[in-house]
């Protein structure tokens, strides 16, 4: 596990953003605008992303909210996230877990008075965000043992994936880590923390949630039926839809980070579906395999091009190496393109590592 | 009775004082913890570069792991040319002293590629791609490192001859196929590495850079997997020490387009 005061963390690529309408949507939603986000006000489809994957708000059907919480930790420990770290450390604090607890969680999962079952999770969690290699059924075994359902295995990869997501969104562009501890340090924060414990809390929900007849047609569409019952299921849908009408990158580029991160992972759905968007965009498709063996192909033009570079980087980030790489393409984008190409990479290493896990455990199976 | 409030005040006092000591000998312990668990995730973050995580965490929690797995991996072996003839031209502090340096300007670019060195072997070292992470794009990366390493070679020469030092050439040989991935040694020394004829093919390829007089020599199986965007110029198949059949290679002579 990396000590995360010793990962390089580079100076934030992005500036907060007013948006006054966006604002609006997310404290209508969250109750807040988290600070985090607010450099993402500018993306059409960043806001939407944020309400559907909030955790604190995402209704949970298997997975205990404690769970929930300490998945975020370890994956984002692993991941070498030093924001979103530092924010769980907070979130963990405000529910009650000890500073000592919290320690041991960090140091040593086997140490850290865990049960089996959470255990079991935890590690499984870190396998799915690492993907390196994928989950296999081996990792799936320990929790089938302990009696864990297909439905409940992929709620918890679907944890895991929203954290990836998460952790990138925050990697990618350096995002202060320094304003999270800051954050949970302020007066107002730890006096209303306690009160705040109950409401920031997941609702368990016990009945399926269905799933409309439009989230079963389009592109990545295998990935929110295999979800199928699962609160988490719309949310994807909703998010996969925001994010490929709303990307001021241009389908052949939000393409093309998808097959790229896929094609890291050894996702073949994923590659599957984001080469079907590269075909209806026009993408000769002799021209198709040399751009995901090489990243470059003659219909890629500079941008798109860049764009495959930073997601290769994205997949097993070293996070100021990716920072660097960041702020070197930069320039070739608007603002606006650069806020979407972050979301874009991160939704798509989320995706890869669920794809992979639900293809081991079905809910529906 | 003042004796007994005496007593009594003795042993207030008493019990005050041993409870502030086992307060800051519970802060001294906790603080040694607390460095040890430090200490432990610094070694861990450090191995962390040359092993996979989750050969790390097997290691942290139950010692060297007996587990090994099959996989693709591209092998880059870089060797210093004339170096033995040359070090007996140095002094031993000179002498190391270059071959740190050269080594440090290499383990950077390697890694910058992606790759991570598995380890130094005399004036010479082996880096893997692909032995961490299963890359996809192993090969390419593989290849970029290698004309990035001249590059810093011919650097590295510049700033050796603007102070009189000797004149470096190194010879690389880069090759791909499967490999077995663990974690060998005795509990006193261990590394994560990789065995098989994979790595074995790849040196003798190293070795051949002197045969065809060529800075970086690749396989079929590399040229395979490459952009056709570098230049590459095909060699004569050449005898090889434990192989039984002539190798072809190919000389790798530049990159047409952005690394």
């Amino acid at each position: 596990m990396p000590a995360l005061d010793a990962v390089e963390w580079e100076t934030c690529l992005l500036e907060p953003v007013h948006n006054p309408a966006a604002e609006r949507a997310l404290r209508k939603a969250l109750g807040v605008v988290p600070p985090g986000f607010t450099y993402f006000l500018d993306s059409a489809w960043g806001p939407a992303a944020a309400i559907a994957f909030d955790l604190g708000h995402l209704p949970l059907r298997h997975l205990s909210s404690k769970v929930a919480e300490m998945v975020a930790l370890v994956v984002s420990q692993d991941n070498a996230c030093r924001y979103c770290f530092n924010m769980t450390r907070g979130v963990l604090g405000i529910l009650g877990f000890s500073d000592a607890r919290i320690r041991r969680l960090e140091e040593d999962l086997r140490t850290a008075e865990l049960d089996a079952a959470e255990l079991a999770a935890l590690q499984f969690a870190r396998r799915v965000s690492r993907a390196a290699p994928p989950v296999g059924l081996s990792d799936v075994a320990p929790l089938r043992a302990l009696g864990w359902s297909n439905a409940a295995i992929a709620e918890l990869a679907a944890v895991a994936a929203i954290n990836v997501f998460y952790n990138r969104t925050a990697t990618l562009p350096a995002l202060p880590y320094q304003a999270a501890d800051e954050l949970f340090r302020r007066p107002t924060v730890r006096l209303f923390g306690p009160l705040v414990r109950r409401w920031m809390r997941p609702r368990r929900r016990r009945a399926p949630t269905p799933l409309a007849a439009e989230a079963r047609v389009g592109p990545f569409a295998p990935f929110v039926t295999a979800l199928e019952g699962l609160p988490v299921a719309p949310r994807l849908h909703t998010v996969i839809r925001a994010c490929l009408h709303g990307s001021t990158l241009g389908p052949r580029a939000t393409a093309m980070v998808f097959a790229v991160v896929a094609r890291g992972i050894g996702c073949a759905v994923s590659e599957r579906e984001a080469t079907q968007l590269l075909l209806a965009d026009g993408m000769p498709e002799h021209d198709i395999e040399p751009a995901l063996a090489h990243l470059a192909a003659p219909s890629l033009g500079p941008l798109e091009r860049a764009v495959a570079a930073l997601a290769r980087d994205s997949v097993w980030p070293q996070p100021a190496s990716l920072q660097r790489h960041a702020r070197t393409i930069r320039p070739l984008f608007t603002p606006q393109q650069f806020v979407d190409l972050i979301g874009v990479a991160a939704l798509a290493n989320a995706l890869c590592r669920l794809s992979i896990a639900v293809d081991l455990a079905p809910p529906s199976a | 009775m003042v004796w007994l409030e005496l007593a009594l005040a003795l042993l207030l006092l008493g019990s005050a004082g041993l409870a502030a000591w086992s307060l800051q000998e519970r802060r001294r312990l906790r603080h040694r913890v607390d460095s040890a668990a430090a200490e432990l995730q610094r070694l861990q973050a450090a191995f962390g570069h040359f092993a996979p995580g989750a050969v790390v965490d097997r290691i942290a929690a139950r010692g060297r792991p007996s587990e090994a797995d099959r996989r693709e991996v591209t092998v880059l072996f870089a060797d210093l040319v004339g170096f033995t003839a040359l070090g007996e031209a140095l002094t031993p502090e000179a002498l190391v002293a270059i071959l740190n340096d050269y080594f440090g300007r290499m383990s950077r670019v390697i890694e910058q590629h992606r790759g991570h060195v598995a380890k130094f072997i005399g004036d010479g070292l082996m880096a893997l791609f692909g032995a961490l992470e299963p890359n996809p794009w192993q090969a390419n990366d593989a290849v970029h490192a290698a004309l990035a390493m001249q590059r810093a070679l011919t650097e590295y020469n510049s700033e050796l001859a603007a102070r009189r030092g000797p004149h470096l050439r190194a010879g690389i040989g880069i090759h791909r196929g499967p490999a077995v991935a663990g974690v060998l040694g005795s509990y006193t020394l261990m590394e994560f590495t990789v065995i098989g004829g994979t790595v074995n093919l790849a040196s003798r390829v190293e070795r051949l850079t002197r045969v065809h007089g060529q800075a970086v020599l690749i396989t079929d199986a590399v040229r395979e997997q490459l952009d056709p965007r570098f230049a590459l110029i095909a060699m004569p198949p050449a005898v090889a020490r434990g192989v039984a059949d002539p190798v072809a290679t190919w000389a790798v002579k530049g990159f047409d387009g952005d690394a």
